[in-house]
Formats: C-alpha cells, structure tokens, sequence
C-alpha cells in the first residue's frame, strides 16, 4: 500500500464515522458508543501493560469509581455533569495515586494480584454503600448538555465519545514520543539500567498508572451520562478482564490497537448474543465458555493481536533526519589534576564470600583509569558499589568533594556518573536514537503534559540533535532509526557508550567496552575515549584486552580475590610479577 | 571423508535485510573450523541459523543428512551444539542445575549423566567449587565456563561456539582456547566464531572470513594467517 492509499484510507475512514449517524442503524450508533467509552479504558491499558509492562486487572474499578463519582454529583448534588468530569477525574486521580503509591512497589506476580485485590474490594464497595444506592445503583443521571444542546439521544453523544477519545489518542501518541514517554516505553526489562540513567522508575510507573486511571475514569462519565444509570455490575473485576484482553486482542503497545481491540471484542460480544440463544437455553453460560476458547486460542497464535498484521500494509514513515536545535547546555568539567573519584576501604561480602574486600582507589579529572584482574577478580562488583547498584557493607565512595557512599544509583547518576554495563542493557524494541536519548534524560526537563501538549518540541529537537551527534561520534549515525535489538552485540555496547556520553557525565565507567569489537572497531574506540579525555571527561574503565588498555591508559588498578593487588603506570604494571602471574600469564 | 557439517549456498534474511548472503562452509570430522570477521559481518546470525534459530534457504547437511530434518531438540540429541554469545544461562538456577539441563535429552540415563557431570567439574574445578551458587552471581569467566560445561552435558560431536573468549582475563582466555583444543582432541569437532583472530587461527584447522555477509577469504588457517589483506584487518602488525 502506497502512503497516498494510507492517507485515503484513513480519511476515507474518518469521514465514515463523522457521518455514521446519518446512514447507519440505531442500535449500530450504541454499538460504535459502547466501543468508544471501551477503547478509552484500553488505550490506559495500552499504556499501562502494552507499553509500560504492568499488568493490571483493577481498570473496570477506575472506570466504576469516575461513573460513581459523576452519578452522585449530578444526582445527589445536581450539579451540571461538566463539574462531574472534574469531580470524577479529581476522584479517580486520588484514589488512583493513593493504590498506586501502595501497589506499584511490588513485582513480578504480586502487582497483577494486588490490582485484583483492589479492583474485587472497590466492586463490593460500590454495592455497600448506601449513599450510592447498592447493588440497586443510581438511577435519573442527567444527560449532558453542550450549551442548550442535549446529548440524551445516541447519536448525539455519538461525536462527544468519539471526540474524546480522539483527543485521547493523540494525547497519548505524543506523550509517547516524548521524554517521559521513552521512560515509560523502557520500563520493560528491568529498574536497574534505566535508574541508572537518572530517572525515577517509581514516579515514572505511578504517573502512567495514573494517567491510566484517568482515561478510565472520562470512559466512566460518559458511561454513566449515557446510561443515564449507574451499578456494581459493569465494574466487575471480569471486565477488568476483559478490557486487558481487549488490550492484547488489539495489539498490546498500539494505541489503535486499543480500538481495535474494543471494536472486536464488542462486535463478537453482540454477535454472539444474537447466535449462542439458539442453541441453548443458556446463551450466557455458552457465551462465557466460548470467550474462554477464544482467549485461550488467541494467546496460543495471536499474541501480538491484530495490529502487527495491520501494520503490514502500512508504509513505513520514515522519521525526519534529526532536527539540528541548539546544544544542550554542557556541564562544567573539573579542573584536571583534582581528585574526582576517591574509593576508600570499600567492602562488599555476598553471604560469607568477601567478594571486594577494603580497596581504595582514586581517580583525578582528566584520567583515563584502568581497572584489570581476573574473572571474578570484583571489578564489576567495585563498579556497582560505585554507582550505587549495589550497597557496600563498609568504605566510602567520594565524588566531586561529595559523599555518594551508598547513595541511590539516580542520585549517582545525576551528580555526573554515567555507566555502562557488562552485559549490555538496552532496549531492543527502541530504536537506538530513542536509547540515546534516555541517556539524555536528566538534561531536559519536559514532563508529562508537556510531552502530550507537544509543548516540549524546542527541547526535543535540541535533545534529537545531541543524541544524533554522540551516535556520529560513536559510528552508528546512519542507523539511528533501526532498532537496537538488531545490531550485534559488539555495535550493541557501543550504543551503550553513547547513551553514557549523552548524559553529559564528569566521569564515565565502562565495564568492558571493547569486548567482541574486531581491531580496527577497537582502534576507533580508542580513539573516541582519547577524545573524551581531551574534552576534560573522566574514564574508569574494566578491559581484558590487554594491549587496548595499555595503550590507552595512564594508570591502571589491578585487582585480584577482592582485593587491590597494586596500582601503577601501565609499564610497570605489565613488568610486575605479581600482575603476570594472576592476571597476564608469562606470555606477554 | 564425509563432511560432518556442509553449507551450500546459504542466505539468512531478517525482514528484507539479508544478513548471511550465499555462504558455503565444509568442516571435516574432528577439525577445529574458526569463522573470523568484523562486528555485523553475519558471523553469529550464521551459527543461529545453523542450529536451527532462524529461518534460512540453502542447504545445511551435517553429517550427511539434510538438517532440516530435525528439530532444535533432535539436533541435539544428535551432538549438535552450539554456545551462543551471550551465553543464555538459567541465572536463578544453582550452576550444578545449569549443567543438568544441559544433559536435557540424556535424561533417561542417570548414572552416565552423573558421570559427565564429574567429567565437566574435573575440567572446570572452579565450577565444582561453584556447584550450588546461582548462576546470575558468576564472574564473566566463571559464565562463559559454565555455558561451555553446559553443552559438554550433552556430549556434543559437533560445537558451535560463538565469542568463547569474550570479556575473559588473558590468563583464562588462554585456558578456553587449551579447554577447546583439548575437546578437539577428544574427537569434537568444533565451529569457532572469535573476534580474538590471531589465537582462533591459531589453533584452527581451516579458516574463513565473513565480510557483510558473504565469505571473502578462505584457506587453511595456516595460510589464511599470513595472507597479508588478512593480517592488516584482523591482526594487527605487532605479535
């Protein structure tokens, strides 16, 4: 399909359901209503699970809590149901936020447990609550009215669902293009390499959960002023169910898919209705049983959903070249010669193994340093004591005049420690500019609504334009758009090196950059960190290719059993019988 | 002799980006075939295809029979496999459960699957030492050895190993290498991708480079060390 089809169809699209009203069927306009106020509690899910990876079972109970919360206001309180909105979005919100800050600590398993907890305790509430009339609900909701327009009829609130969840969609869209939408799109796949980027993983959940939350609760309002009533019974935790695997039918990390999936599973609902009756008395006990083989069938060969199919036929856009915005503003590096890093008695034991056992070490600013020894030696151990992966058990870890001994990594990594891992830690479903561009992180400052307001574009162009340079720098330019999973992994630790320089660091810690580069790839790399050096940045820096590090270094640190074995300019570290008989060999 | 492992013509694609263009590969039984080349060059993309990882077109017999005949599992059952680069360890599982598995398709025959696993402990003590500590809190080393103790577990005839020396110390980088000529020796035959040119051609029998995705250079490892494009790429001037 050519980009000129695409757009047709998609107009071609738009103008069909602009005009729906006019040409289709009542029951068709309830239909499509339905599948709107659906696809908006998905698109959160979208959001939440799809791109996110936190699994929640509890969305029916956001949408409840914003329907409830409308239908007393304009009921009990016969307030106008634009004041519901807020009303419904202050509420859900904070109870949002309230179960969050209470849930999103836990991990794996226990999070999807504790949202369904939560959304079972809230569905019951609803049915107590005598205020809210029990399992009787509410009834005499008013419509909503636009001016002196009232949207009682379907076809009218037909455009205000389809509106919003319109406006919804690009909202989310943007925000995932943004900054704090790379962080949330890299929170599948562990906390550790993106605290160790500066950025709050906790914030970062609560904020999409409750965003999440708040698409829920707009879907409740409008639910609760169509319905025109309001009970227990559509809050159900089932439909919490239902709304994750609209989700995943849809295409989990797509927001069309989110309409995609509503629209499917709500024609299949409505199909079924009609059919199952004929064959048995029990249409809704069959019903259930069949939506049990289709969920099982698709989880078996449908994982992805239906968008990744769509897709296919969809041309690629391709991404304009990075917009070339002023630099970001750089740090101030320290003087030369003064002590940057100073690692004093530090100590580390896992169970009764003393894996680093009272080293010191310093690193003055300008330095490249380098730490060599055996596998298993504590180099990677020292390094994550240093930038706060791991807690020491004694010693002390000065940096910039600073006390960061035990510090959080995010703390670290904004004082100016930036890192790379041994066992390379990316995003492989992000493209490798968007894995820079996590490394910009903590030099840009745009949030959540100026992500999704797209207020945040002067920013971003200057954060793109820096991310750009340092992949020139590193020699991946010309891929910045693919994606990082396909490159190998030797081109992999080297996009790890320019997500660490686009974080602008004082001092930058590479845990085996040259490993599986071929020579001349080596040779560039050292050429790169000869430059950083002249730049005034810091290198500390693990090898085991002895003749990388030798001519690249001005002192290097040898550790052997957890402990420092002895430090020194690399000659007199390679002449020294000690380092030759651990670490080098005779050969050498 | 019959090849143990014979590539014709083979062509691995992901998406529309061919990333191993018509290769061909024989290794006899018994030699030690090493597969050199720069980052991206198709190096490991091609022994993922080998073992039957990735959809490929081509011929891929070994041991004269055509390999699409078997699945992964029967591969190896079959002695076929392969290390791969990032090793692929069960990290919350105790090395010694590591190497269990790795005796996965043996499991109907306990007392010789014991016997291998004192086999692997006697090659690697440091792993003996290590038996009940989770994999995830091994060194580098210490993984890379477990990953090749793991594919001894199934009593390979034919290995595929992808970057053995990465992130070693020398020291160790030198025990790998003596490890993989002596399992050569006891009659497994071994593919080596290494970006350590100079120590994989050294202990080679035969020699290929793989340059974007097609081989460009080929001979007895011998010969292919001092053919001169080779050296100034892949070796470097100083020994």
């Amino acid at each position: 399909m050519s980009r000129t089809t695409a757009y047709l169809v998609t107009i071609a699209m738009i103008a069909m359901l602009a005009t729906a009203p006019l040409w289709v069927a009542e029951f068709t306009i309830t239909l499509l209503n339905y599948i709107g106020i659906y696809a908006l509690v998905v698109l959160g899910v979208v959001l939440l699970t799809g791109v996110g990876g936190l699994t929640s079972f509890g969305q029916a109970a956001f949408v409840g809590i914003g329907a409830y919360a409308t239908a007393w206001l304009t009921t009990a309180q016969g307030a106008s149901p634009w004041l519901g909105l807020v009303f419904a979005l202050v509420v859900t919100g904070a109870v949002a936020a309230l179960l969050g800050a209470v849930t999103l600590r836990l991990g794996g398993h226990f999070l999807p447990l504790g949202t369904i907890a939560w959304g079972l305790a809230i569905y019951f509430l609803f049915g107590n609550i005598e205020g809210l009339g029990r399992h009787n609900g509410m009834a005499d909701v008013p419509p909503i009215y636009i001016g002196s327009v009232s949207l009682e009829p379907n076809s009218a609130i037909y455009y205000l669902i389809w509106v919003m969840l319109a406006l919804a969609m690009l909202l989310v869209a943007n925000l995932l293009q943004s900054r704090e939408g790379r962080a949330i799109r890299s929170l599948r796949g562990g906390a550790v390499m993106v605290e160790s980027l500066g950025i709050n993983v906790f914030r970062v959940r609560l904020i999409t959960f409750v965003v999440a939350a708040l698409l829920a609760a707009v879907s409740g309002w409008l639910y609760a002023h169509m319905s025109r009533f309001v009970s227990p019974t559509p809050f159900d935790v089932r439909m919490g169910i239902q709304y994750l695997f609209m989700a995943i039918l849809g295409g989990s990390g797509q927001i069309l898919g989110a309409v995609v999936g509503a629209a499917l599973l709500t024609v299949l609902t409505n199909a079924l209705q009609d059919i199952l009756p004929r064959f048995s008395a029990n249409g809704e006990q069959l019903q259930a049983i069949v939506f049990a083989v289709i969920y099982v069938l698709a989880l078996q060969f449908a994982r992805g959903g239906v968008m990744p199919f769509v897709l296919q036929f969809v041309p690629r856009r391709r991404k304009p070249p990075a917009a070339s915005g002023e630099p970001l503003p750089r740090r101030q590096m320290p003087e030369a010669g003064r002590p940057l890093l100073t690692v004093h008695g530090l100590l580390k034991r896992f169970g009764g193994l003393e894996a680093v056992s009272r080293v010191g070490f310093e690193v003055a600013a300008g330095e490249i340093v380098g730490l060599i020894g055996p596998n298993g030696a504590g180099k990677s151990t020292v390094f994550n004591l240093i930038t706060g992966v791991l807690r020491s058990d004694d010693g002390t870890v000065n940096f910039l005049g600073a006390d960061i001994t035990n510090a959080n990594q995010r703390r670290i990594a904004r004082a100016g420690v930036a890192r790379t891992f041994q066992h390379v830690k990316l995003r492989s479903s992000m493209s490798l500019i968007d894995n820079v561009l996590l490394g910009a992180y903590p030099r840009t400052r745009a949030g959540f609504v100026r992500g999704a307001l797209r207020l945040d574009l002067a920013e971003e162009a200057r954060a793109r334009a820096e991310a750009q340079h340092q992949l020139d720098r590193v020699g991946l330019g010309t891929e910045a758009y693919d994606l990082a999973g396909n490159l190998p992994l030797g081109r992999q630790r080297i996009l790890e090196v320019a997500r660490a320089l686009a974080a602008d660091p004082a001092l930058i810690i590479f845990d085996e950059p040259a490993a599986g580069l071929s020579r001349p790839e080596k040779a560039a790399l050292a050429e790169l960190l000869r430059g950083l050096r002249k730049e005034g940045v810091t290198v500390l820096l693990v090898e085991h290719d002895v003749e990388f590090v030798m001519g690249l270094v001005d002192r290097i640190v040898v550790m052997d059993f957890g402990s420092k074995l002895m430090e020194g300019p690399p000659a007199s570290v390679r002449a020294d019988p000690r380092v030759q008989e651990a670490y080098l060999g005779s050969v050498v | 002799m019959t090849p143990l492992l014979e590539i014709r013509d083979l062509h691995v694609a992901y998406g529309k980006v061919e990333a191993v263009r018509g290769v061909a590969l024989k290794m006899l039984p018994g030699q030690i075939v090493t597969v050199i080349g720069p980052n991206g060059a198709g190096k490991t993309t091609l022994l993922a295809a080998a073992a039957g990882l990735l959809p490929w077109r081509g011929t891929v017999s070994y041991d004269g029979v055509d390999l699409r005949r078997f699945d992964t599992e029967e591969r190896v059952e079959r002695g076929f496999c392969l290390v791969p680069e990032r090793r692929e360890l069960f990290g919350d599982m105790p090395v010694a459960d590591n190497l269990l598995l790795g005796a996965y398709v043996r499991r109907r025959n306990g007392s010789d699957v014991k016997q291998s696993l004192q086999q692997v402990y006697d090659r690697f003590p440091r792993l003996a030492e290590r038996r009940r500590q989770k994999a995830h809190t091994l060194s580098g080393g210490e993984r890379q050895m477990l990953a090749l103790g793991r594919a001894l577990m199934a009593r390979p005839r034919l290995l595929l190993l992808d970057e053995p020396s990465l992130g070693l110390a020398p020291l160790i980088v030198r025990e790998i290498f003596r490890i993989i000529a002596s399992l050569r020796d006891s009659g497994v035959s071994i593919l080596l991708v290494e970006q350590n040119a100079r120590a994989a051609l050294e202990m080679a029998d035969y020699g290929y480079v793989l340059e974007m995705g097609e081989i460009t250079h080929q001979g007895p490892a011998a010969a292919l060390a001092c053919d001169p494009r080779v050296v100034a790429t892949y070796l470097g001037g100083s020994s």
